[in-house]
């Protein structure tokens, strides 16, 4: 081809390079504002700015700047951990154009190319093989086969073929493990299998379970603020007061029901975690899936490279009687096409068998032999053959699939050389099939004493002695059994999604102890309508045989049976999967198309460090709970009081700055609620958001806010004499002074049963006692308080309309406070005894 | 001098708001018992005493307050905090050692 018309190709199909998927600054703070929470906020703040003090507005407008910012700065941090952390790897091609050799970026590649391909090279496009020797490619990224391919550059008549038959096609992001060929590239880029898949990654992220939660929880809270707000401006605009108080006073109120710092109280708590995780070598690139990652019930992992090594050992060398022959390692190690110095490459199974050879140091036993010719692979004898000299004799040793050898030999070495006749020929055969079905990939040994000859041929390979043979297999990671065991205990079941056979898969599941229910082959998928499958996806431990839309409809299947799924894979054809799931878990090796489908990387190989995540997520998760549960109920309450005492004091309850100033201070105090302890019971099992129960939780414990508020009315109305304000003309200076009496009373009950009830309502346990609370926590809630208890007496105080309160007081609710939080202990008994969480 | 009609908005309101506890506290205990019958566990009888003990302390609780802030004594109103809060922490203690540990959650298969 000439550079002409390369130019032009270029210009049509475009580089030959994918689209990965980086977030910009602009859409990391976009997406801090998806929530329904800023919404009724950012109303508010427009409301109060029209119709009030800007003062209210900027308040309302820096809470959601905090929040804002704090979101922004700790998501974007962990994105750009993920651009650093992808390797800009520049891959050269070996290509033809105008009869010239030369090497060239890969992403310069045009269709109509003709790209050389070797051992080691990571093939760089589709191409269509016109030539090739002995060539064989893994094809683990693209089909979850950990096999070599062999491949061919003959026709094919095949009709609809899937990639794993297409054996005259090198598919991109494939490696060439043996061998080497010639193709010309038929698709670059995008158009090529591996883009395909990657193509399917270009759509919106799924929500996850959590933040469909956090949607639900706002859009309760929508309801519940709008319909508090509306009563409470109808019923003070039909008792009289002016509209605009009513309104500020409606809208106060609405903002006290908003949790505002929830945003960033959350993605503190998901930073937070995110840190300690990447101590643990585990990088997060979505905090949000943190969450999911706890609450995870059900994990689907690839098999290859995943649960595996990703790479192929020895098993063992027997000989036909199922004893250990040395003999058989020395000529599988005679009979190898691997080029062995100071590394070992060639074919992953004679790279196998040599270092299983140096292993067991039986090196040297090669070392007296000579070879004197060699018979390469080809996939049409499916053997090869060597001829070695040994103390003046000649041996021809042959090596390969054990249907093609046994198919060669005439005798059997049993001791001796024993005739195969029928009967032993059906017993050898079975052995293979046995060894098969066990998961092992199974190759025969075999040999003659030949003459001497100046070469030998395929020819020569007949009546050969079978000696025995060899088993290899991809060894399952040191720790992926203590791994899958933990997460069992756990409660996450574990599942494998694999496009390896169903035998190699139960192997796998054999040496991991997980027992298999059903397996599902992905044909007998293909026949299953949507409700078959949701309901085969339950009882079956293995998919075997799967395309990459089986594992994606897999997932699917699993979430909308209302588990929380995880995946974990490290492959081109796992990242449909791995964007679909709730959690999308890789590995540092995997390639660049899975790594950015992910929301977990796992730098490190030990799979040990899954229980540690799930651990942390469900930690996390705790602590959000914890702020929902506590935000939701107490200002529930607080607001539900200030809505009915507007209705019948002659006065306002609180005015609308105090109550943007009492949940500012909450807040505050707050902050360090994700660094608090969460007890240990809590993060055994998975959780799921319950909106059902947070409403539950909010009509139980709300009502003890408003009882206890109820009460402080009593007593400032009824014991420190305020209800004479009733009597008094709204203007005079006794009336103010009743009425801001009555607000410090309130303020400070209110903030005291508010923050302190944290302390009861963290824990199931009994408070202090058998749960701490976290450190920092306890430091700065009792900091707040004790700032909220000598606010009245402060400057700052009296700018928000406060004013000192009697000693009688402090000493009327320190009991009042003591009897709230023992009251709700033990509703929180009686609570937990009749709903579960 | 108590404000007869401002008392009496105040006691409706906070009888109100145990009347709504009570009631969720009823609401919540029989649709736990409901679902207890549907997935085939043994269901006792309610025991009107025990499990309803904490709808009689907040009963207990209302009168209580009622009447101390009618009174308009802090005196009697720390006292019968004081006492309140013995009964609680009794209560507190007796239940707890009924059930000594948290239990975990069966895991649902």
């Amino acid at each position: 081809m000439s550079e002409q018309e390369v130019r032009e190709r270029l210009k049509t199909h475009g580089y030959n390079e994918l689209p990965t998927q980086t977030l910009t600054w602009l859409q990391v703070l976009a997406r801090q504002f998806k929530n329904p929470i800023f919404i009724i906020l950012i109303a508010c703040a427009i409301v109060a700015g029209l119709y009030s003090e800007p003062k209210q507005s900027i308040i309302i407008l820096s809470m959601i700047a905090l929040s804002v910012i704090l979101g922004f700065y700790n998501e974007f941090k962990a994105e750009k951990i993920v651009v650093d952390l992808r390797r800009n790897v520049s891959i050269k091609a070996v290509v033809t154009r105008d009869g010239k050799p030369s090497e060239i970026d890969a992403k310069l590649l045009v269709p109509g190319d003709l790209v050389s391909v070797y051992v080691g090279d990571i093939v760089p496009a589709d191409l269509r093989t016109v030539e090739c020797k002995n060539l064989q490619t893994n094809e683990a990224v693209l089909t979850g086969e950990s096999f070599p391919i062999e491949k061919t550059s003959d026709g094919l008549n095949l009709q609809q073929p899937i990639p794993h038959q297409l054996m005259n096609y090198q598919f991109m992001g494939t490696v060439i493990v043996n061998g080497s060929g010639k193709g010309v590239v038929v698709s670059t880029g995008k158009n090529t299998e591996f883009g395909a898949i990657s193509k399917s990654l270009a759509r919106a992220h799924p929500e996850t379970e959590f933040q469909k939660g956090v949607r639900q929880y706002g859009n309760m809270l929508l309801t519940l603020t709008v319909a508090l707000a509306v009563g409470i401006f109808g019923l003070n605009a039909i008792i009289g007061r002016s509209p605009i108080d009513s309104l500020l006073f409606a809208l106060a109120v609405a903002i006290g029901l908003v949790p505002e710092l929830m945003p960033a109280i959350v993605t503190i708590s998901l930073s937070q975690g995110a840190q300690r995780m990447a101590k643990a070598h585990v990088v997060v690139k979505r905090l949000v899936s943190i969450e999911d990652f706890g609450n995870m019930d059900v994990l689907c992992t690839d098999k290859t490279g995943t649960l595996t090594e990703g790479r192929i050992i020895l098993n063992d060398c027997q000989s036909i009687r199922g004893k250990e022959d040395p003999r058989v390692l020395t000529y599988s190690m005679l009979c190898n096409a691997a080029v062995v110095g100071e590394k070992i490459s060639g074919n992953p199974m004679d790279v196998a068998i040599w270092q299983h050879a140096i292993e067991k140091g039986a090196r040297e036993d090669a070392r007296n032999y000579t070879k004197v010719d060699e018979l390469p692979f080809d996939y049409q004898r499916r053997m090869m053959s060597v001829v070695v000299r040994n103390n003046g004799e000649f041996t021809l040793i042959t090596k390969g699939a054990p249907e093609s050898i046994l198919s060669k030999c005439t005798y059997v070495e049993t001791g001796s050389e024993e005739p195969i006749d029928t009967t032993l020929h059906l017993s050898i055969n079975d052995k293979f099939l046995n060894l098969s079905h066990l998961g092992y990939r199974v190759i025969a040994v075999a040999y003659k004493n030949v003459d001497e000859k100046t070469s030998y041929s395929a020819e020569d390979e007949t009546d050969l002695t079978l000696l025995g043979f060899l088993t290899f297999t991809d060894p399952p990671k040191k720790d992926a059994t203590s791994a899958v065991a933990n997460l069992n205990e756990m409660g996450v079941n574990t599942k494998i999604l694999t496009g390896d056979n169903e035998l190699v898969a139960r192997k796998i599941c054999d040496d991991l102890n997980l027992p298999v229910k059903r397996v599902i082959g992905g044909s007998e998928l293909t026949q299953m309508s949507s409700t078959e499958i949701k309901a085969a996806v339950e009882e079956s431990t293995i998919f075997a045989r799967i395309t990459p839309e089986q594992k994606l409809d897999i997932i699917k299947a699993l979430k909308a049976n209302g588990h929380v799924v995880g995946f974990m894979g490290d492959g081109v054809n796992d990242a449909p999967a791995l964007y679909e799931a709730d959690v999308g878990i890789s590995v540092d090796t995997a390639v660049d198309v899975s790594k950015d489908a992910a929301d977990i990387v796992l730098l490190d190989k030990d799979l040990l460090v899954l229980a540690n995540g799930i651990t942390e997520g469900r930690k996390i998760f705790g602590n959000t709970t914890k702020y929902i549960l506590m935000g939701t109920s107490s200002n529930f309450g607080n607001m539900f009081s200030a809505a009915a005492a507007s209705i019948f004091l002659p006065f306002l309850p609180m005015l609308p700055m105090q109550i943007l100033f009492m949940n500012l201070l909450y807040d505050v105090a707050n902050m360090t609620l994700p660094t608090d302890n969460v007890d240990e019971e809590y993060t055994k099992w998975p959780k799921r958001w319950d909106i059902g129960f947070v409403r539950k939780y909010t009509l139980f414990f709300g009502p003890f806010s408003s009882l206890y508020d109820f009460l402080t009315f009593g007593i400032m109305l009824f014991i420190f004499g305020t209800f004479a304000a009733a009597n008094l003309s709204p203007t005079s200076p006794e009336f103010l002074k009743f009425a801001s009496l009555f607000q410090s009373g309130w303020f400070v009950e209110s903030f005291w049963t508010e923050v302190l009830v944290m302390f009861v309502i963290r824990t199931r346990r009994i408070p202090f006692l058998s749960s701490r609370p976290g450190k920092w926590l306890t430091v700065l809630t009792l900091s707040c308080i004790a700032f909220g208890t000598i606010l009245p007496f402060t400057i700052l105080g009296d700018f928000l309309g406060f004013t000192a309160l009697p000693a009688e007081y402090w000493v009327l609710l320190i009991l009042m406070v003591a009897t709230y939080l023992l009251l709700v202990d033990a509703g929180k008994v009686f609570f937990y005894k009749i709903c579960k969480f | 001098m108590l404000n007869l009609d401002l008392f009496a908005w105040w006691a409706v309101t906070i009888s109100g708001g145990i009347a709504f506890l009570i009631l969720v506290s009823i609401y919540l205990y029989t649709k736990s018992r409901v679902i207890r019958r549907e997935s085939h566990k043994s269901a006792a009888g309610t025991r009107l005493g025990k499990d309803f003990i904490f709808v009689w302390v907040l009963i207990g609780l209302l009168v209580f307050y009622i009447v101390s802030v009618n009174i308009g004594s802090s005196m009697v109103f720390a006292a019968g905090n004081i006492i309140v809060e013995a009964m609680l922490i009794a209560y507190l203690i007796m239940n707890r050692r009924e059930k000594s540990a948290e239990t975990v959650r069966p895991r649902s298969q």
